[in-house]
């Protein structure tokens, strides 16, 4: 479980990481252009608002690897270690269940109208499956794609609860 | 039934985030209105899809790259230089540190750790306990929001439509810098330990250099809000010329960034900040079930009859933020009570700029009350002095603030005057 | 039975088209049968994109939309070709008669929505702060905040502008600091919004007619009795010239007030808005045609329905 708990944190880092870099580098070289060349692309205002939702989705997984969430400690300092490890296990599995409903309610949204084109990337996802021959990233035009970070985060959310269960149950101490 | 499970898993420690979309979740599973358990995911997305929310990441980062890139250590060196050798030198110097600090950041956390990794080691070195080191560089830092650039009043502009950003920027210079007064005559009249002459220890550079060395980092709220008044960005995009210009002067000017250092920072940057907007989600999604049941409605109705002089609306108001502070995370109190109030505000004739740098000052203080306060939380992080101390230090701090905040309450004019003078 | 009825217009029914519908609507219903209506104005229950998902969803039973009905039924971006409607009494015409009943039938089929009856948001307009524009030439080199819609876009820089997408809750801040030169919404909006204070000149151009659409979910509207159906649909076609007639008085109100309080105000004459129809229609037309297939048999069912009702 070690390996998989380092992995899992390297990958929902990497998430978190890569999402915040092209956050800032689109808000950022958007209102330059704009100010600059006096042109901005139609898909600067939507893509970073999206790419941010999934960086939350790797941002929560990881925080609750590393029990960065925010929470009521105030009665739970006062409990005995032993305790304590053992209503944290119980929170675990409160919060598996609670990202397992998450994914579900992800899914039921991601593919009921999923389908429906996100108005500002239409041409990003066209031009790119045109330049590339890659059918596949006209998908990134149509809302579902987005959409589904809820469904992933629900997944990674429960994933980490499951590795820190399994961490307190055989004492292995978090890394950050 | 559904409130005694909230509250159970609150204090067992659940995250927040967690509590409410369980609550939710377990709502919709036995409620018996058509919900269907997609409004869920439907409404967390909807809550995050918004473009002046991405100034929280962008606000974050700035502050991850502030700290790394050596700025922190300048503005102190700066701060020192104005007020350093006074009585109870060392803690003014905690405190205008934040002033200055507010003005690069949008986030009080940022402030309290930035600012906290210096001051509670150096202050305790100098005879002051550290529980009370750690309150002060909270309390400080409840600054940091309240002067411009500022997150929580890009929020607030974002849920009442029709107040203008700029105007409610200048509205909280003012108060910004009164709590820092207040502050220093505190610290002036309690400490004793401190006659001024230690802060010395802290020059570690000639008070000429320190002054040039402050000269960079003290024209980045220039550059910021001056982008914004010039028409070049809007706010939200003003966050990420801070970030450009932090990243600039850590990586070129100073050179204390190494670029393999950068993919770290941004994912922090991403985790610090999505455990604050996971909320965010959470609570439209709850919104929007209080909505459906007509929760506010209720809730107008009876504001609406029981209230009706503008002093009493406003008392009311401001002791049901500082309550709510206590157990909410600032934005999160926003989303779901000034929706509501701000009409009846409005109404009684309060002036909406005014009434919004209440709110927001007032549920900066919950950043440093237990048990929800995540200036604290960051500060205990730092001084390991335990909660309970750390509780009993701040209180004082408390009820200073509580004062500033009667001051702005009762004396529209401490909020109003700037924004007015420039034509807001 | 209680029916939610959901839009994001304000709730006041002397200012809003959309308040003003909801609230007839709630009267006559509750008034002539036993169901109970509850209002939720103001965005309350979400966009309007959400509004239709959950009207889909008979989560919401009634929703007052106007853009978002196009995203699920697409034959409806029809009505946004510019220029297409010369003027509101037009539409009115189209939109009441056989046109806007198939249109409505064929999104019933394909959304499982209901459209009882049409109100209006009305015409949008160009405004910026540089100069007055008459004719398409004068919209050279100005940056126009629209919505980020493909349709938008081409109608702006086929005009000759430059479309730039800005979120609406920044579009303020923006046109006071200068980030964009212009932006285009109805004059309700405008004035409500306090944009004309922004903002020195107005050209009343009526590119697109905005009409809204008052939709039930179907799946509700069928287990109703029939003396309630009747009552709804009858309800809902009174809503929708309420609506009408609130966005024609504040529309009016609009323009003389933002000229009082220091707009320029132009209103282009009937070979003026040839020449802009000469140049934003052709690219809209083309594009739509591509995008929406075999639907774009509704292009010509439109024009040929106004070019009737305009005799
Ligand atoms: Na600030
Ligand atoms: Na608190």
């Amino acid at each position: 479980m070690n390996m998989v708990g380092l992995l899992a944190r390297r990958i929902f880092g990497l998430g978190a990481g890569l999402s915040m870099a092209l956050v800032f580098a689109i808000i950022f070289i958007n209102s330059l252009r704009r100010y600059t060349v006096g042109s901005s692309v139609a898909w600067g205002e939507e893509l970073p608002i999206y790419l941010t939702i999934y960086g939350v989705m790797f941002g929560c997984a990881l925080a609750y690897l590393q029990d960065r969430h925010i929470r009521f400690t105030i009665l739970t300092d006062l409990l005995r270690p032993g305790i304590r490890d053992r209503l944290f296990a119980g929170v675990d599995l409160l919060t598996i269940a609670a990202g397992i409903g998450l994914m579900l309610s992800g899914h039921d949204f991601a593919s009921r109208r999923g389908h429906i084109a996100a108005s500002g990337l239409r041409s990003l996802g066209q031009s790119l499956a045109e330049t590339t021959g890659i059918e596949a990233l006209e998908g990134l035009a149509r809302i579902g794609t987005w959409q589904f970070a809820m469904t992933l985060g629900g997944a990674m959310l429960a994933l980490a609860a499951l590795i820190r269960f399994s961490e307190r149950l055989t004492g292995d101490k978090t890394v950050a | 039934m559904i409130y005694a499970l909230f509250l159970l898993l609150l204090v067992i420690g659940t995250p927040i985030a967690v509590t409410i979309f369980a609550t939710i979740l377990v709502f919709m599973g036995f409620g018996e209105a058509p919900y269907s358990l997609r409004i869920v995911a439907t409404e967390m997305f909807k809550g995050m899809n918004s473009f002046p929310l991405l100034a929280i990441p962008l606000f974050v980062l700035a502050g991850e790259v502030m700290n790394e890139s050596g700025i922190t250590g300048r503005i102190i060196a700066f701060a020192n230089v104005l007020v350093g050798r006074l009585r109870a030198g060392l803690a003014l110097v905690n405190i205008w540190a934040s002033v200055i600090f507010a003005g690069l950041s949008g986030s009080a956390v940022a402030d309290t750790s930035a600012i906290g990794r210096v001051f509670i080691p150096e202050m305790e070195k100098h005879g002051y306990s550290r529980p009370f080191a750690a309150a002060l560089t909270a309390a400080s830092s409840v600054i940091g929001p309240i002067i411009p650039p500022s997150i929580p009043v890009i929020i607030y502009a974002l849920i009442v439509s029709g107040v203008s950003v700029p105007a409610l920027f200048l509205a909280g210079v003012m108060p910004g810098i009164l709590l820092a007064i207040f502050l220093s005559v505190y610290v002036m009249l309690t400490v004793k330990v401190d006659r001024g002459n230690q802060a010395a220890d802290l020059e570690t550079v000639s008070r000429r250099s320190a002054v040039l060395g402050g000269i960079l980092p003290l024209l980045m709220p220039v550059f910021v809000v001056g982008s914004i008044l010039l028409g070049i960005v809007t706010p939200t995009e003003a966050a990420s010329f801070a970030v450009a210009y932090a990243l600039f002067l850590g990586i070129v000017v100073y050179r204390n960034i190494r670029l393999s250092r950068l993919p770290a920072l941004f994912a922090g940057a991403m985790r610090d900040s999505a455990i604050i907007l996971i909320i965010i989600g959470a609570v439209s999604a709850a919104n929007w079930l209080l909505t459906y049941n007509r929760v506010p409605n209720l809730l107008t109705d009876w504001v609406l009859g029981n209230v009706d002089s503008q002093t009493a609306f406003l008392l009311a108001t401001m002791a049901l933020f500082l309550f709510v502070g206590l157990f909410l995370e600032g934005i999160a109190a926003m989303l779901v009570l000034v929706p509501i109030l701000h009409p009846i505000a409005v109404g009684l004739g309060i002036d909406p700029v005014h009434f919004g740098i209440l709110v927001i000052f007032n549920l900066m203080i919950g950043l440093i009350t237990p048990p929800l306060g995540l200036c604290l939380f960051v500060a205990e992080g730092i001084a390991q002095v335990g909660m309970a101390r750390l509780t009993r230090a701040i209180l004082p701090f408390f009820f200073v603030e509580v004062l500033v905040l009667a001051v702005l309450t009762f004396v529209p004019e401490t909020v109003l005057w700037l924004p007015r003078v420039l034509g807001y | 039975q209680t029916i939610r009825v959901a839009h994001v217009d304000p709730d006041d029914w002397t200012a809003s088209k959309k308040g003003a519908a909801a609230h007839i609507f709630k009267n006559i219903v509750e008034g002539e049968t036993d169901l109970t209506v509850e209002l939720f104005p103001a965005g309350a229950l979400g966009n309007e994109d959400e509004l239709v998902a959950q009207a889909m969803d008979n989560v919401t039973q009634v929703v007052l939309v106007s853009g978002a009905m196009s995203k699920v039924c697409s034959a409806a971006s029809v009505l946004d070709i510019p220029y297409t409607f010369s003027s509101a009494t037009v539409a009115w015409k189209v939109l009441d008669g056989e046109f806007g009943k198939a249109l409505g039938d064929h999104c019933l089929e394909q959304t499982g929505l209901r459209t009882l009856a049409y109100g209006e948001t009305g015409f949008r307009n160009f405004t910026n702060n540089t100069r007055k524009i008459r004719k398409p030439e004068d919209m050279a080199g100005l940056k126009f905040r629209v919505q980020p819609i493909p349709l938008y876009l081409e109608m702006v820089s086929g005009l000759g502008g430059e479309p730039t997408p800005i979120a609406w809750t920044e579009l303020p801040n923006a046109l006071s600091t200068g980030v964009v030169d212009g932006q285009e919404n109805p004059v309700g909006v405008i004035y409500n919004n306090g944009l004309h204070k922004l903002q020195k000149f107005m050209t009343l151009d009526g590119h697109v007619y905005a009409a809204d659409f008052i939709l039930i979910s179907d799946e509700f509207f069928t287990g109703l009795s029939d003396a309630e159906k009747s009552v709804v649909q009858r309800a809902a076609i009174v809503a929708g010239n309420m609506g009408r007639s609130i966005q024609q008085w504040s529309t009016a109100e609009g323009v003389n007030k933002v000229q009082a309080e220091g707009m320029q105000v132009y209103s282009p004459t009937a070979d003026e808005i040839a020449a802009f129809a000469a140049k934003a229609q052709p690219a809209v037309v083309e594009y739509l045609r591509k995008e929406l297939g075999d639907d774009a048999e509704w292009i010509d069912r439109l024009q040929a329905a106004v070019a009737s009702a305009s005799e």
